[in-house]
């Protein structure tokens, strides 16, 4: 299937249909940065137009997922309509005119703290699997400059690209039921943050105490696809200083 | 369970926030559709259990989805029709049956809080409209109920399509783009009856039954965006296809895709009964979607007629129908 509805267009992207009301929408420009760029502006383009037949399209790293009404419409006219629509991006424009910073506290998890409070259940295994050190494993979290690349789940979760590490880090062999909200994660080629306590898979290796997610604001996250956040190591007693206080930009609390 | 829904949240996904909304669209859309409301909404889901509801005004409703014992004030009244309910007068729904999920609609709607445009409960987040025995719910006030002890009797028989979910029902499946990962086992899955697990909700149905598709590629895939009716074989001994609830964004490959009529089967299969895939083409799926839609627009004109004979076309037609034009996909 996914060799019969492909098509490569002018912009190099590759069509796929995912289902009858939905096609997922790869980019292929060699770089995965405008692979991005192309992913988020299509999605912004569908969403600038709000009509009725896209209801929706969801970008991620190197591909937006784009829903469509199978009723109102079909897939060989969205094959056509987005082909179309590709060209007209422009992939060295930044993806926000005006990205916003966040500086994210981590209380990382440490060797030898009871398991009850261990905000890093997976900080051992992932020195482990590195052969790094807890140490030095901070300072490699704690270094980047990361774009959040794409709203995912649970709830508004930023997804960043990985720290560099030696070796790409799996996701856990079964999942965890709950990981508590603030949880600072890592796996594959990907680092997140968890805004709402869920089941998940990744390696969890320190909590921040800020409250990410806001129901009564507009957009749920203070952050957009395209904004920078950088994580800093902080101690117990500043967690518990600082724990519940919302996620602002430009300030390290 | 009970919860105030709608057809989902469409501008969740791009926040990370599943679509969610009613796991049978077709039954809530048509329930709303016979109370002379927009099919987006909100009504109320009653999930495999006893309901009952009592009106503090006079109100229209209608009850469709899974097949229930329906009594107004303790007279059998039937489903999938418009039917008056008295202020005080109890609305109960009992021993539902062939099927797993009941909508109910009030003409006029719920006043109920909305998050990024939509009322659905998402567990993720901890945005819910649950409710409990002393909940009220509270109606948009919309004037007088267009009741009529009319509705319901044999004479203004709607005749709307009941889907019916039976052991064994098929469920259809498209060709997933990552099917390719799944070389030389993809078939498997058309091989024989898959059990529905318990451990299935609005998130994802589970299933067991013979051998499962593999993977030939353990790879740590970078996360994209999950269609909703994925077909996806986590570790494990189980299926999973994922419904409404899903997490929006996931690495794991994708074999295959449940068509948007299916999964509304799906939303009315119990834990315990059996399906079967059935492989699909796209051209298939897109006309039994177009079939569903057209019966949904001829139940809106019977309706209509039905409201006009007895005198209540105005208060039928006082509802803006444009907006239920806009569909969740799935």
């Amino acid at each position: 299937m996914s060799s019969t509805a492909a098509k490569a267009s002018p912009v190099h992207a590759e069509i796929t249909a995912v289902g009858e009301s939905a096609v997922r929408v790869e980019g292929r420009t060699g770089c995965s940065e405008r692979d991005w760029l192309l992913a988020h502006q299509l999605a912004a383009h569908l969403h600038a137009g709000e009509s009725a037949i896209y209801t929706g399209a969801l970008p991620t790293y190197e591909s937006v997922l784009v829903e469509f009404d199978a009723v109102a419409t079909d897939i060989d006219s969205v094959i056509a309509d987005l082909t179309a629509a590709l060209p007209t991006l422009d992939l060295d424009e930044p993806l926000l005119a005006d990205p916003q910073h966040f500086h994210v506290p981590v209380l990382y998890g440490a060797p030898g703290r009871s398991q009850e409070h261990e905000p890093g259940p997976d900080m051992t295994r992932v020195a482990e699997l590195t052969g790094l050190s807890v140490e030095e494993l901070i300072a490699r979290h704690s270094e980047p400059r990361y774009v959040v690349r794409c709203l995912g789940a649970p709830g508004g979760s930023p997804m960043l690209d990985g720290p560099q590490l030696p070796v790409t880090v799996p996701r856990l062999p079964s999942p965890r039921p709950s990981v508590p909200q603030g949880a600072v994660s890592l796996a594959g080629r990907q680092a997140t943050i968890t805004p709402a306590t869920a089941p998940g898979g990744w390696c969890v290796i320190g909590q921040t105490p800020l409250r990410v997610l806001d129901l009564d604001s507009d957009s749920l996250v203070p952050y957009r696809p395209g904004d920078t956040l950088e994580f800093y190591p902080i101690g117990p007693h500043e967690f518990r200083e600082l724990e519940g206080q919302s996620m602002v930009s430009g300030v390290r609390s | 369970m009970a919860v105030v829904t709608d057809l989902g949240r469409l501008r969740g996904p791009r926040f990370g926030l599943p679509v969610n909304g009613a796991l049978d669209q077709y039954s809530a859309r048509a329930a709303n559709i016979l109370v002379g409301n927009h099919e987006a909404d909100p009504l109320i889901e009653v999930t495999a259990f006893d309901a009952e509801f009592s009106p503090s005004v006079d109100v229209v409703v209608a009850v469709t989805g899974a097949e229930v014992e329906l009594r107004v004030g303790g007279l059998e009244r039937p489903s999938w029709e418009p039917v008056t309910v008295r202020a005080g007068e109890r609305l109960q729904l009992q021993e539902i049956t062939a099927g797993m999920r009941c909508y109910v609609a009030v003409h006029g709607s719920f006043d109920v809080p909305y998050l990024l445009g939509s009322c659905a409960p998402d567990s993720g987040v901890g945005f819910s409209a649950m409710l409990s025995p002393s909940t009220g719910v509270p109606l948009r006030s919309r004037g007088p109920a267009p009741v009529s002890d009319f509705w319901g009797i044999s004479l203004f028989n709607l005749q709307a399509l009941r889907p019916r979910v039976e052991e064994g029902a098929p469920v259809d499946v498209i060709d997933g783009p990552d099917s390719e990962e799944f070389k030389g086992t993809a078939q498997r899955l058309f091989a024989q009856p898959y059990t529905v697990s318990e451990r299935s909700n609005h998130v994802g149905l589970r299933m067991h039954g013979g051998a499962l598709p593999a993977r030939i590629s353990t790879e740590e895939k970078i996360s994209r965006g999950v269609p909703i009716g994925a077909v996806e074989v986590p570790p494990g001994d189980e299926l999973l296809v994922l419904h409404r609830g899903r997490g929006v964004t996931a690495g794991y490959p994708v074999l295959g895709v449940v068509t948007s009529t299916s999964l509304d089967t799906l939303g009315q299969v119990r834990p315990g009964q059996e399906i079967e895939f059935r492989p699909v083409e796209i051209a298939q799926a897109r006309q039994d979607a177009r079939a569903w839609r057209a019966e949904l627009d001829a139940l809106r004109q019977r309706t209509a007629t039905a409201f006009d004979s007895l005198g209540l076309g105005e208060q039928y037609r006082h509802v803006d129908h444009r907006r239920s034009l806009t569909r969740a996909t799935g």
